[in-house]
């Protein structure tokens, strides 16, 4: 039988197949590819007003001046931070929730539910413009707490999707059994049904890593000075808005900055599909 | 149920309690701000001075009679419609290549998620880079292409400079669309295809009748996500334009922005946010009621 959902033998797939294979692919790789051979690029091969499609000489300046940069790994290590704390806390926190939301059940818990998920919908400038008010009126302006209450609240509600479709795959069978055992209610959710979910707990902290990573407008605003600025704003700060742009450079550094988020995926990539699709589809 | 030893609560009471910490953060970061903005939208707040008045109605009335709130809206509704339909017709054609299981596509579905894990701040870069006027490899090939003669700096003009923060923003959320529909398309069932199949049907009878049915919900629901998720943006457009040129490229995030923390009239910002809350609020709806159905 064959397994494939579309029949591939057909002349009009094959051509449909071949054309969007190309177009497609092309848009998706292409640009990438060409931020990796600009990083490597001389700038006076780079700007030229016939671009070279494969680089003539391949040159580790432009990484040499982003990785010595200084104020770059300043920047590389408060986004580190902001971004560890805000995955673990909104990791914890989404997994209490999401059990509550998945095994128990009150009144309310449905309408609880729909708002927490409708909240991310609610734009997050809006939001930013009280945060931005009640942190000044708090004096915690241009502090990682800032950012990171933010972070952790805005994946909320995504992790807790998460998690309770993960508990919802749990039968219920199990912890009525742990019970009769004797087993309290707190014992049963840190020794049977947390390690059930770690793949869940894993695509939360991605998450939660890769947004706090990721944000600009937040930390363009809340955070003030050059010592606590993150990565997103200080590439803005550093490379735009200067007379003549290095591109190059410029494209070394979005490189550089890409790299933990990369890796971070690419050794983790089964669980953040899973966990990526597990809330929206169920099969 | 009968509560358990060492625990007086009841077991909802427990669940609750299990909730709260992230109620808690949830309640004071999101749901304080949304009806704070209502409030502050009838005010002349200011980021400058501590003090504000009760001004009524003023603000709301500002805006609308403010042709430019009706080009930032246009410009937003421009961006969305763009992001949304490119994103998610690429998306879609490429979950299907991908659905294929030919050799190579696991690798290329790796790598296609890249570009949605990077910062927004590195696309910005490098779209600005390929969109460069004098440089930019896009005019270089346009032009040896023969299509354009001239160099056209994308970014500086304003007819050209939204169409660039669209592919932009296209090409990062691609990925997003393509991996929940590509998860809708494994899970079609297998024995239905089969037996349309048997009985001859087409390609396209099989995606008409069979794909598309089957995949009504993910479908509505990541187009749903995606609008919201469009409107939201913020990043790549204004690392690659600020909004402009001439405001070209000013969409909802970015007028807020602006109104706050360039002009420091929080007032102003918050009633511009309330009336995109309002927009909203239909597609919240939709939204949530997908998300009932699933929670049978």
């Amino acid at each position: 039988m064959n397994k494939k959902l579309f029949d591939s033998s057909s002349v009009w797939f094959k051509l449909f197949f071949g054309f969007s294979l190309i177009i497609v692919g092309l848009f998706v790789f292409f640009p990438l590819y060409w931020m990796v051979i600009t990083a490597f690029k001389s700038s006076s091969e780079a700007f030229s007003s016939n671009p070279t499609f494969f680089p003539k000489q391949i040159t580790l300046e432009n990484f040499k001046n982003v990785i010595t940069n200084m104020q770059i790994q300043r920047y590389m290590f408060n986004s580190l931070i902001v971004s560890i704390t805000s995955s673990l806390l909104t990791t914890v926190l989404a997994m209490y929730g999401g059990y509550s939301f998945s095994k128990y059940r009150y009144t309310g818990r449905k309408s609880i539910m729909m708002l927490v998920m409708s909240s991310q919908m609610f734009p997050f400038a809006v939001l930013l413009l009280t945060i931005y008010s009640v942190m000044q009126t708090l004096g915690l302006l241009n502090s990682y707490f800032s950012l990171i209450l933010s972070f952790t609240t805005f994946t909320l509600p995504v992790g807790m999707w998460t998690f309770k479709s993960y508990f919802d795959q749990i039968p219920d069978s199990l912890i009525e059994a742990a019970k009769v055992d004797g087993a309290s209610r707190l014992t049963i959710i840190h020794k049977i049904i947390f390690p059930l979910v770690i793949p869940g707990a894993i695509s939360t902290a991605i998450y939660g890593f890769v947004w706090s990573w990721n944000d600009l407008l937040y930390s363009l605003t809340l955070i003030t000075s050059a010592d606590k600025r993150t990565l997103a704003p200080g590439l803005v700060l550093t490379y735009l808005g200067e007379f003549q742009s290095s591109w190059t450079e410029m494209m070394a550094a979005s490189i550089w900055v890409s790299i933990p988020v990369t890796l971070m995926f690419i050794f983790l990539q089964r669980f953040f599909i899973e966990g990526m699709t597990a809330g929206a589809v169920k099969g | 149920m009968k509560n358990n030893k060492g625990s007086k609560l009841t077991d909802s009471q427990f669940g609750i309690l299990l909730a709260i910490p992230a109620l808690a953060v949830f309640a004071s970061v999101i749901l304080y701000p949304v009806i704070n903005s209502i409030i502050m939208s009838f005010t002349n707040q200011s980021l400058l001075y501590p003090d504000r008045e009760f001004i009524g109605l003023k603000n709301y009335i500002e805006i609308f009679s403010d042709p430019n709130f009706f080009a930032v809206l246009k410009s937003t509704m421009i961006f969305v419609v763009g992001v949304t339909i490119l994103s998610f017709t690429l998306g879609f054609i490429w979950a299907i290549l991908l659905n294929q299981d030919f050799f190579g596509s696991e690798f290329l579905r790796g790598i296609t998620l890249v570009n949605w894990i990077i910062p927004g701040t590195a696309i910005g870069f490098l779209w600005m880079w390929i969109f460069n006027g004098q440089y930019g490899v896009l005019n270089s090939i346009l032009k040896n292409l023969g299509i354009i003669n001239n160099n056209i700096s994308w970014l500086g003009n304003t007819k050209t400079a939204m169409l660039g923060v669209i592919l932009a923003r296209s090409w990062q959320v691609l990925p997003w669309f393509m991996a929940l529909l590509l998860a809708g398309l494994k899970g079609i069932p297998r024995n239905h295809v089969e037996a349309a199949r048997v009985d001859g049907a087409s390609n396209w009878q099989v995606f008409r009748h069979i794909v598309l049915p089957n995949m009504k919900f993910i479908i509505s629901l990541v187009l749903i996500l995606g609008t919201i998720g469009a409107m939201q943006h913020f990043d790549i457009i204004w690392v690659m334009t600020q909004g402009g040129p001439a405001r070209a490229t000013t969409t909802f995030a970015v007028e807020v922005y602006r109104r706050a923390f360039q002009d420091f009239s929080i007032g102003k910002a918050a009633t511009i946010g309330v009336v995109w809350i309002f927009i909203l609020s239909g597609f919240m709806y939709l939204y949530t009621r997908n998300l009932k159905q699933e929670d049978k």
